[in-house]
């Protein structure tokens, strides 16, 4: 259960949600806007934490820990892709990627970061800052840094929602093709029917509650 | 969990992060640069003066020790006991008068012994390096030369005696340690006052005596043993540790001064640095969530931009170490002749290291707040809109800032000339600052509370004070410290101007005459009267004697016996002028008792001035001890007096009654008034031709140095003011800067909305001016209240602002913030909406 504000003003946002997702399962998350997709996928990825109820990932009881826990617990073991690719303006492709293993202390974090951004297709443009690549390639970068530690759990947040359809399509492929290599999980948030059938589950969520849970 | 990044980790990213040029630190490093190079200019500069007189002590004062007696040789006696002591140079100093054909001039004699100098070396001007003037010689100080219109080769007369000028002084080397002079000095040989007849009894002279010491010891303990052997010979002596003691003294003080508004400008750069460390991590705000998103730890947030601010923090202190170095010739060359010595490059590490501690420190105590605040930014920001900033974890603010605090106080106390004033001004600055906050937290409130105005853009403005994220604390603090500093700045420049304008008392006489003969006054008056008809003429006796014993006739105090002298009781110091009269002075008055009656024979009387007589405790019928020319003689007390000091006359703090005093061998003292607006040409030579051995002080050229002296005190102060109000500026300009990007958005959508550019400028000004409005009262009675502490309780100048250039300094400053703050959303307004939308 997740419930935002205080008093007169809360608002119950996720309400008796029970899911287990298997490792290696690719699942996609369903639902209109304000349904509570995003919200699901911040308490699942230990962006937040929920107000009641128990979560746990690879064994760990999320519920448990504070704010300073969940960010240890996402090391190495939760990659995340946003919407909005929220890449650090400041450092180059090669150093957006390099910081999740800097931060787990990883000591070749830099080739570990060359690698991936070219199994990514971007090896050509390892110097280049944020605001000098496309949005496609920022968010193939953004692909890099959340696999690049090699985690058993990928969320990806409306991931092609800010690319044009033909850009979109690849940057899918891209992500499918490098889940199937690490054999990670895979959450999709997504209202797009298409991609949510490439998943091998699909959750509807309506109203913070699920509506549907099938296999697709 | 408590793996936190390493530091070098830490680093890598920060380093990343922080882009070359500090991008968006500018702020911090400004503030940082102004505060750190005011403090290390301050530092370097008292700090070599200070070193160049200590060092140079034995040197300054022409030996070891210095014993001076007024009108009067010294003993066998005492002389035997000097002689003890070391190597002895005797010498003499007193007003003269000097002529050459027509030309006279006032001057500082100084007779020296074969032996002077014991300590450096005399050089002339033309560079030849000479002893003492050989017989029948003198050397001339190059005012005198130039009054005198005489060079090298010429003769002069000094009291009758012709001398030939053997050369123009350059350089005297114990020029510091004679104080003050009231001429040009001419050197001369030790002999020639006594055969020109300047020593006859009761002549105003001083005879000095000077140890060179051969083995080192401490000259202060062989003062103590001179003191206690010759209590009452009324010595003033001085040790080359202390050779100057009123240039220490006024460089310590004018140093701590100093200090201080370095100290207040620091203080006002740590809210800019508060500010410009807040708008950069709010700034950051997605880059620190997007890290917490990667898995960064609240702690390794606090690492990393801990990293980042620290090298901003000491790239902008060694940035005013630098420039603070550099201007320290450029002070001392402004400051010229109010220092003691000029200072021409220095570096002292010390006083460097004081200024880069105190900028770390005060860049510590107000960047971790926003620090703490920016540490706890939840990851979650990224999915969520704006939120308010989260408030600071106090646990995680309170050690950082308690250590900063603590280290600040105790490193300005501890190297404090006066302890109370810097702990004042310590106590003022925090008063301050929780005033300012304060004002700030209930401005919010009110804005908040306050009825909605009908009118959308009044709203809007109202709004802009409260709604979260408002920089109204920030605006309130740095406006009220900006223009409380322009406001201090006006208050003690016209109090300083009309204090100058007053000092040169318009009663002030236009000559002194010393040392004219009891029996040739009416010769005198007819000389004046000659050369300057309608000239006022007014004179007294003039003695000098030293107070020995005072209190109630039963258990009279000694002054011997005291360990500190009372505050306020300088005339127990040495020797003291005295007079006697039948009348009470002109521009006295009693203040209690009674006057005693022309021709009074009774027992002998005195009359005290009142600050004196409070200082000692002293009550009407006291007895009061005194040694006049080596004799003791005990007096009643019989009134005491408020003098005038304005007036620039004779004043006396001890006036006794003619019986008491009369019979000692004495000279007057004359004041001459010339008729307004004449000049008398003919007077001065005159003088000298009639009275030899009198010597005349010219008021003008006095007036003139204290009015030179006066003004550069004032451009001391001001300079520093200055940085105190430069830093104003910068945090001003940066809060403004603050709140303008947190507002941009607003703008816009108003825009979109259909708002004028005018309705939009309006809006800025009506929330800019309610600010400043209410800040320009608050800056009023802040600003106003310091300068008074500044002016009355530090300087202990009278308290004259003009008000009107005050209020008008105060509009000044709030156009500047009015226009900057308009000038600031301009680039927005002329944007076109659909364009600056795409740019949110």
């Amino acid at each position: 259960m997740l419930t935002l504000g205080e008093g007169d003003s809360a608002v119950a946002i996720l309400k008796g949600i029970d899911v287990t997702v298997p490792q290696g399962q690719t699942l996609a998350l369903l639902g209109p806007s304000g349904s509570g997709k995003s919200s699901l996928m911040a308490v699942l990825s230990g962006l937040e934490r929920a107000s009641a109820g128990s979560l746990t990932v690879a064994g760990e009881d999320f519920a448990r820990l504070d704010e300073d826990g969940l960010a240890h617990a996402r090391r190495g073991r939760i990659g995340i892709i946003l919407q909005a690719f929220h890449l650090l303006p400041t450092m180059t492709a090669l150093e957006n990627v390099a910081t999740p293993l800097e931060l787990a202390g990883v000591a070749d974090a830099g080739e570990r970061a060359r690698a991936e951004l070219e199994a990514v297709g971007l090896g050509h443009r390892l110097s280049h800052y944020p605001a000098q690549l496309s949005g496609g390639e920022q968010q193939r970068v953004a692909i890099a840094r959340a696999i690049v530690s090699r985690p058993t759990l990928i969320f990806a947040d409306e991931p092609t929602g800010n690319l044009d359809a033909g850009t979109g399509a690849g940057i899918v492929e891209l992500l499918f093709a490098r889940r199937a290599e690490t054999g990670a999980t895979l959450v999709i948030i997504t209202h797009d029917p298409t991609l949510a059938e490439r998943c091998e589950r699909v959750v509807t969520l309506a109203d913070g509650r699920i509506a549907s849970d099938r296999a697709a | 969990m408590n793996d936190t990044l390493p530091w070098s980790f830490a680093w890598r990213i920060a380093k990343r992060d922080l882009s070359a040029r500090f991008r968006g630190l500018r702020l911090l490093l400004a503030c940082l640069f102004l505060g750190v190079g005011a403090i290390a200019a301050i530092g370097t500069l008292t700090g070599s003066i200070e070193r160049e007189l200590g060092t140079r002590g034995r040197e300054i004062l022409g030996g070891d020790i210095e014993a001076e007696v007024w009108q009067r040789p010294f003993t066998r006696e005492e002389i035997k006991a000097f002689a003890a002591l070391g190597r002895l140079s005797f010498g003499m100093r007193m007003q003269a008068m000097a002529s050459a054909g027509a030309n006279s001039a006032p001057v500082e004699l100084k007779a020296v012994d074969a032996a002077w100098p014991m300590v450096g070396a005399l050089i002339l001007a033309d560079g030849r390096i000479a002893r003492a003037p050989p017989q029948g010689s003198t050397f001339l100080a190059p005012g005198a030369a130039e009054r005198l219109g005489v060079r090298t080769g010429d003769s002069i007369l000094i009291g009758g005696q012709k001398l030939v000028v053997a050369g123009i002084i350059g350089e005297e080397p114990d020029r510091l340690a004679e104080g003050f002079s009231f001429g040009a000095a001419a050197i001369v040989p030790a002999d020639l006052p006594a055969r020109a007849g300047l020593t006859a009894p009761g002549a105003m002279y001083r005879s000095k005596l000077r140890v060179a010491m051969p083995n080192i010891r401490d000259p202060e303990a062989v003062v103590e043993t001179l003191n206690q052997r010759f209590p009452d010979a009324g010595f003033r002596l001085r040790t080359r540790d202390r050779a100057a003691p009123g240039a220490e003294r006024f460089v310590s003080r004018m140093g701590e001064f100093l200090v201080l508004v370095g100290l207040a400008a620091l203080v006002i750069a740590g809210i800019g640095i508060g500010g410009g460390v807040a708008s950069y991590l709010e700034a950051r705000r997605t880059s620190i969530a997007t890290l917490k998103v990667l898995g960064a730890s609240s702690g390794d947030i606090a690492r990393i931009y801990f990293l980042q601010i620290g090298m901003a923090a000491l790239a902008g202190s060694m940035a005013g170490l630098i420039a603070g170095v550099l201007v320290t010739p450029l002070l001392g060359q402004a400051l010229g002749s109010l220092l003691p010595v000029t200072p021409g490059f220095v570096f002292d590490p010390g006083a460097l290291l004081r200024a880069m501690a105190y900028g770390l420190l005060v860049a510590l105590v107000f960047a971790t707040p926003p620090l703490a605040r920016a540490r706890d930014f939840p990851a979650m920001a990224l999915m969520r809109a704006r939120v308010a900033p989260l408030a600071a974890n106090v646990r995680a603010v309170l050690l950082p800032v308690g250590l900063g605090l603590t280290a600040i106080v105790t490193l300005a106390l501890a190297s404090a000339a006066q302890l109370p004033v810097t702990a004042l001004f310590l106590a003022g600055a925090a008063a301050m600052l929780a005033f300012l906050a304060g004002l700030g937290k209930l401005i919010r409130s009110l804005a908040a509370k306050a009825p909605r105005p009908r009118r959308p853009l009044l709203r809007a403005a109202l709004a802009n004070l409260h709604r979260p994220g408002a920089q109204t604390g920030a605006l309130v603090t740095a406006l009220g410290f900006g223009l409380s500093a322009f406001v201090l700045l006006a208050v003690v420049q016209t109090s300083l101007e009309a204090n100058i304008a007053r000092r040169v008392p318009a009663r002030a006489p236009d000559y002194f005459v010393l040392d004219v003969p009891r029996d040739r006054l009416e010769d005198f008056r007819a000389v004046v009267q000659r050369a300057a008809p309608g000239a006022e003429i007014r004179a007294v006796p003039a003695l000098r004697g030293m107070i020995l014993a005072y209190g109630p006739a039963t258990g009279m105090t000694r002054v011997a016996d005291l360990k500190d002298v009372p505050e306020g009781a300088w005339a127990l110091r040495g020797e003291r002028g005295l007079t006697y009269s039948d009348e009470v002075p002109e521009g006295n008055s009693l203040t209690e008792g009674k006057w005693w009656p022309r021709g009074y024979s009774g027992p002998p009387l005195v009359s005290i001035e009142d600050g004196l007589a409070k200082a000692l405790d002293l009550h009407i019928g006291d007895r009061l001890t005194i040694s006049l020319l080596g004799v003791e003689r005990t007096v009643t007390i019989a009134s005491f007096r408020r003098i005038d000091w304005e007036s620039m006359g004779f004043n006396y703090a001890l006036v006794f009654s003619p019986n008491a005093i009369a019979d000692a061998p004495h000279n007057l003292a004359v004041t001459i008034d010339l008729p307004s607006g004449r000049k008398a040409s003919a007077l001065l030579p005159s003088l000298v031709r009639a009275l030899p051995s009198s010597s005349v002080i010219e008021t003008g050229t006095l007036l003139r140095e204290a009015r030179a002296l006066l003004s550069q005190m004032s451009i001391a102060i001001l300079s520093a003011a200055s940085v105190a109000v430069l830093a104003g500026l910068a945090v001003l300009f940066g809060a403004i800067a603050a709140a303008r990007a947190s507002r941009t958005y607003d703008n816009v959508i108003l825009r979109v909305l259909g708002a004028s550019r005018r309705q939009l400028l309006l809006l800025q000004l009506g929330e800019y001016g309610l600010l400043s409005l209410v800040l320009a009262l608050v800056a009023l009675a802040l600003g106003g209240a310091m300068g008074w502490a500044v002016i009355v309780q530090l300087f202990e100048f009278d308290w004259l602002p003009d008000w009107p250039r005050v209020l008008a300094v105060l509009a000044t400053g709030v156009a500047l913030v009015l226009g900057f703050a308009l000038a600031g959303s301009l680039p927005l307004l002329r944007a076109k909406p659909a364009q600056a939308l795409r740019e949110l």
